[in-house]
C-alpha cells in the first residue's frame, strides 16, 4: 500500500510503473522477471489513478524471487523512491493471489474545489441532494471511436457528500471502480460543474482515498 | 509556486514541468556563491536524453560553492498558460524564476533551437539581447557543436565556450566568483573571461564585410583573433555523472547511456561532428565496466546504452558489451548498440546482447552509388550492406531503415537512381532470406544534405529548394513498391537548417524577428512555419538561400574563420579536392595520418585502447 502525492501526483501510470522498477532495482531487491526475449518486472498495480489525482492508499503486487521482510521492504522502496511516492505499508503476498485489478470495485475520493461565491453548507447539501435523487446522470466522454460518448454514471455513484470548508467545498465520493459501469472521478467533476448550480471554479484537487472490494453496502478496503 | 500547481492540471504531460526526479539535486540557494541555470531549448524528453546536460549538471553540483538547476523549452499549451498568469520560466528543481540565477546557461545542438533559446530568454524576462541587458541580469552563455559558428546568435549570448564544456565551465565559475567578490561590473566580467582558452565573447568583436562575406574580427584589444576549441584530454579521468538525474517522465532516451569515447576519424566529408570531435579518445574499459556499474546502481536503469558518435568503431567493443551482459544479464538489464555500423559484425554483436529485439535495424550508405560514397568519404560499399542485411534478415529481423541524404555534392540522376536501387535490392535479400512477407520492410529515410561549418564541404551550396523538390519528387516515384516506405525530409527546414548553419552575424535579426511572428519549436513538424520564416527574412531584405545557397570562395574569408577546431581549413580544402576527385581518405586510427592537423595544433593525442575480452583481459 502506497501514497502517490506531490509532483508524483503528474506521473502517468506508465511513468509510475517504471519508478516502482527502478527503485526496487536500485534497492537491490530481488525482482522476479517474466521469461522471454523481453524480460520485465512481475509486477501489478490496482486501478490506474488519473494525472493529477493524489492516492493516499494505493496498491501494487511486486513478485520477488527470495523472500525479504515486509517492514524492510517498505524502507528499502521509500530509501530508493522518487518525491511524493511512499510505501505506507507490505504484506507478504500468498503463493496464489488474485489479480488486483479483478479485486477493486469501488474508490473514495475527496475533491477540493473553488467557488466563484460564499456558499453556505445548506446549499451545498441540497445541491448535492438534489444530483443524487436524479435518474440518470449524463457525463460525455472524450473517446476515440466515436469521438464523444455519452454515459450515465449515476448507477456508479454510491455515495457523494459535500461541505464548506474554508471558502472552497469538499466533496467526498464512493464510486464505482471497474471494467464495467467504471466512474472516473472527473466525470462526477464534469456532473458537479453541469449540474449542482454551485458556483464551482478550478482549481479542483482530487484525491483517491481508498480502494475497495465488493462489501455490498459495506466498503471493505483492500487490506483489511 | 501557487500558480504552477493551479496551472499543471490544465497542460499536456505536467510531469515535464514538476522536478522531483530521483538524483535531481537541490542545493541550498544561500550557500552557492554562483548559481547556474541550464536551459535545454527543447522540451523535457529531448533535454533529458542529452548526455552533455547530466556531465555539466554533475560537475557544477559537485562544487560546495555553486549550484545548477535545470529548465526546458515548455510545449505551446504550458506556454500560454505562463504568459496568461505571469509566471516566468523557472527551474525544476527550486522552482525560482532563471532570472534570479548568475549564469544561464544553453546547449545548441541544433540551429532549428535557435528559436526556442530566444523565446526562453524572454518567457524568464531577460532581454534577448547582450545589449539591453543590465547589471542585474544574468550572464547568458551557450556552447555545444552550433557554436562553431555562433554568429547567428552573436546578438543574443554574452559568451559562447567552443568545445567540450567540462573543459571550461569549472573555470569559469572560478572566475566568476572571483571577479564577482572583486564587486566588478558585468562588461569588466566579461572581458575577463574572453581571457579564458576556449570563450569567444561576442560582443568584443565586431565584423568586417570582405568580398561579401560578413567576417569577425577584434574590436578591441586583448581577446583572441581565433578562439580554439577546449577538449578533454583523457576520457577516463574526465567528470561523468556518477548520479544521473532519472526522468519522471519518459525521456527520448530513457536508458542509462555510457559514454565510451569521443570523436570519429572515419572522415565522412558531411559530418560536421566527425570534423570537431577529433582526435578520437576512447575511454578504458575498465572505465566504461566500473562506471557502468556505479550508474546502474544509482538509476536502477534496466538498459545500458553505450554512447559515442560510432560505437562499433570503439577497438574494445566486443569484449566491454560482453563483459557488461555478463554482470548485468541476470538482473534483467540489458545493453544496446545505438549506433551500427553496416557490417557483420556489428550485427553479430547486436544478436548477441540486444535484450529488446527491436523490429528494425538501421543503416545509413547515405547515397545511392559508390562513385558518391567515395566523394563524401562514406566507406561502406553495396555488398557489405547487402552482406550485412543478409546476416541481418536471417537472424530474425525483418525490417531494414536506410538512410540517404540527397543533394549531396556532383550528386546526378543515376546517384538517384541508385538509392532506388538499393533500396529494392535490399528488398530482394529480405525475400531471399526467407523472412515472412508479410512482416517484411524497407524504410528508407531521405534527408537534404546542409552544407557545415568547419568541414571540407562548408564552402558548397545546398541545392535551391526547386531543385530539392525536384529531386525528391523523382526518388518518390522510384520508390513506390509495396514493401518500400519512402520519407522526405522537409525541404524548408533544411534550407532554414542550412542558412543558419553557414549564416552570418546579420542573420540575428532575422531570428529575433522569426520569433517575434511566432517561430518555435521549429524542430517539431506540427510547429514549423516556413512560412513566418520567410517573412522574417524578407522584412530584413534578405533570403534563406542567399546563405544556404551560397558558394563561398576557397580562397577568402568565412564568417566562422575566428574559431579555431583545430583542424587546418588547408586540410578541409585539400578534401574537398580529392572529394571532388573522387578520392576516399583513410581513416586515421588505421595508422595513417591524413595530416588534419588536430593532433599538433591542440597539443592532443589520440587515444586508441586495445581489444580483447573484458573482464578476462583486464
Amino acid at each position: 500500500m502506497y501514497v502517490k502525492d506531490g509532483p508524483a501526483r503528474y506521473l502517468s501510470h506508465l511513468d509510475l510503473l517504471r519508478a516502482f522498477e527502478r527503485a526496487a532495482r536500485r534497492a537491490g531487491l530481488p525482482l522476479a522477471h517474466t521469461q522471454g526475449f523481453n524480460p520485465h518486472p512481475v509486477m501489478a498495480f490496482a486501478a490506474p489513478l488519473p494525472v493529477g489525482v493524489a492516492g493516499e492508499a494505493e496498491f501494487a503486487d511486486i513478485e520477488l524471487t527470495q523472500p525479504v521482510g515486509p517492514a524492510e521492504l517498505a524502507e528499502k522502496l521509500n530509501n530508493n523512491l522518487p518525491e511524493g511516492i511512499r510505501v505506507r505499508e507490505a504484506r507478504p503476498l500468498p503463493p496464489v493471489y488474485p489479480s488486483l485489478m479483478s479485486l477493486v470495485q469501488k474508490a473514495s475520493y475527496t475533491i477540493r474545489a473553488g467557488a466563484e461565491r460564499p456558499v453556505g453548507q445548506a446549499e451545498v447539501e441540497a445541491a448535492v441532494g438534489a444530483l443524487l435523487s436524479l435518474a440518470n446522470i449524463f457525463v460525455e466522454r472524450a473517446g476515440k471511436k466515436p469521438l464523444k460518448k455519452t454515459v450515465d454514471i449515476r448507477p456508479g455513484i454510491f455515495a457523494l457528500s459535500g461541505r464548506v470548508n474554508g471558502g472552497k467545498v469538499v466533496f467526498w465520493a464512493v464510486l464505482r471502480t471497474a471494467s464495467e459501469g467504471n466512474v472516473r472521478v472527473d466525470d462526477l467533476l464534469a456532473a458537479l460543474v453541469k449540474y449542482s448550480g454551485l458556483p464551482l471554479v478550478p482549481p479542483f484537487e482530487c484525491r483517491r482515498t481508498g480502494l475497495y472490494r465488493d462489501g455490498g453496502e459495506e466498503k471493505e478496503l483492500l487490506w483489511t | 509556486m501557487q500558480v504552477l500547481e493551479q496551472i499543471l492540471p490544465l497542460v499536456q504531460k505536467p510531469a515535464r514541468y514538476t522536478g522531483g526526479e530521483w538524483n535531481a539535486v537541490c542545493k541550498e540557494w544561500t550557500k552557492a556563491k554562483v548559481k547556474v541555470a541550464f536551459i535545454f531549448p527543447d522540451v523535457y524528453e529531448v533535454g533529458m536524453s542529452h548526455l552533455g546536460l547530466h556531465i555539466l549538471y554533475w560537475l557544477v553540483n559537485q562544487r560546495p560553492d555553486a549550484l545548477m538547476e535545470r529548465a526546458f523549452a515548455p510545449w505551446p499549451d504550458m506556454e500560454a498558460q505562463m504568459r496568461e498568469r505571469g509566471l516566468p520560466l523557472f527551474t525544476l528543481e527550486s522552482k525560482r524564476p532563471v532570472a534570479h540565477f548568475d549564469i544561464i546557461a544553453f546547449t545548441l545542438q541544433y540551429e532549428m533551437s535557435y528559436s526556442n533559446v530566444l523565446n526562453a530568454l524572454n518567457l524568464a524576462g531577460i532581454p534577448t539581447k547582450t545589449e539591453d541587458r543590465g547589471e542585474d541580469c544574468p550572464l547568458v552563455i551557450a556552447g555545444g557543436p552550433c557554436a562553431f559558428n555562433p554568429e547567428p546568435l552573436a546578438d543574443f549570448i554574452d559568451l559562447f565556450v567552443v568545445g567540450e564544456g567540462e573543459e571550461v565551465l569549472g573555470e569559469l565559475l572560478d572566475s566568476f566568483v572571483e571577479m564577482k567578490d572583486k564587486g566588478f561590473s558585468r562588461p569588466q566580467i566579461l572581458r575577463g573571461m574572453a581571457r579564458i582558452d576556449g570563450v569567444y565573447v561576442p560582443s568584443l568583436y565586431r565584423t568586417v564585410q570582405e568580398g561579401g562575406v560578413y567576417r569577425v574580427v577584434p574590436a578591441e584589444e586583448g581577446v583572441p583573433v581565433r578562439v580554439k576549441k577546449r577538449l578533454v584530454r583523457d576520457l577516463d579521468r574526465s567528470p561523468y555523472p556518477q548520479k544521473p538525474v532519472v526522468p519522471s517522465t519518459q525521456a527520448v532516451h530513457d536508458r542509462l547511456m555510457v559514454e565510451v569515447m569521443r570523436g570519429c576519424t572515419r572522415g565522412c566529408r558531411f559530418c560536421q561532428a566527425g570534423f570537431i570531435y577529433r582526435p578520437v579518445r576512447e575511454k578504458s574499459p575498465k572505465a566504461v565496466i566500473s562506471q557502468a556499474a556505479e550508474m546502474l546502481a544509482s538509476t536502477g536503469y534496466d538498459e545500458i546504452s553505450l554512447l559515442s558518435l560510432s560505437t562499433t568503431d570503439y577497438t574494445p567493443v566486443g569484449g566491454v558489451v560482453r563483459a557488461l551482459f555478463s554482470e548485468h544479464a541476470a538482473k534483467g538489464v540489458g545493453v544496446s548498440l545505438p549506433s551500427l555500423r553496416a557490417d557483420k559484425f556489428s550485427i553479430e554483436l547486436a544478436r548477441e546482447v540486444q535484450r529488446v529485439r527491436r523490429t528494425g535495424l538501421t543503416f545509413a550508405p547515405e547515397a545511392g552509388t559508390q562513385r558518391l560514397r567515395d566523394v563524401i568519404n562514406k566507406n561502406v560499399s553495396e555488398e557489405d550492406l547487402l552482406k550485412t542485411a543478409e546476416t541481418a534478415f536471417k537472424s530474425g529481423w525483418h525490417a531494414v531503415k536506410l538512410y540517404f541524404m540527397i543533394g549531396l555534392p556532383t550528386e546526378t540522376e543515376e546517384d538517384l537512381d541508385g538509392i532506388a536501387r538499393l533500396a529494392r535490392k535490399v528488398l530482394d535479400v529480405g525475400r531471399r532470406s526467407g523472412v515472412p512477407a508479410g512482416r517484411l520492410k524497407v524504410t528508407v529515410s531521405v534527408s537534404t544534405f546542409v552544407p557545415k561549418p568547419h568541414t571540407p564541404f562548408q564552402w558548397l551550396p545546398q541545392d535551391m529548394p526547386e531543385v530539392v523538390g525536384e529531386k525528391q519528387s523523382y526518388l518518390a516515384a522510384r520508390l513506390k513498391e509495396k514493401k518500400i516506405a519512402a520519407s522526405f525530409h522537409e525541404a524548408s527546414l533544411s534550407l532554414m537548417e542550412a542558412a543558419f548553419s553557414r549564416g552570418d552575424r546579420r542573420l540575428g535579426r532575422v531570428l529575433e524577428r522569426a520569433w517575434e511572428l511566432g517561430c518555435r519549436l521549429d524542430g517539431w513538424s506540427e510547429h514549423f512555419a516556413p512560412g513566418l520564416w520567410h517573412a522574417a527574412f524578407g522584412e530584413q531584405g534578405l533570403t534563406p538561400e542567399e546563405f544556404a545557397c551560397r558558394q563561398y570562395d576557397i580562397n577568402g574569408p568565412l564568417p566562422w574563420d575566428h574559431i579555431d577546431s583545430g583542424v587546418s581549413k588547408k586540410f578541409l580544402a585539400a578534401e574537398l579536392e580529392r572529394s571532388l576527385a573522387g578520392l576516399a581518405t583513410g581513416d586515421c586510427r588505421a595508422g595513417e595520418c591524413p595530416g588534419c592537423g588536430v593532433c599538433p595544433s591542440l597539443g592532443v593525442e589520440m587515444a586508441i585502447k586495445r581489444g580483447g575480452d573484458y573482464p578476462a583481459a583486464l
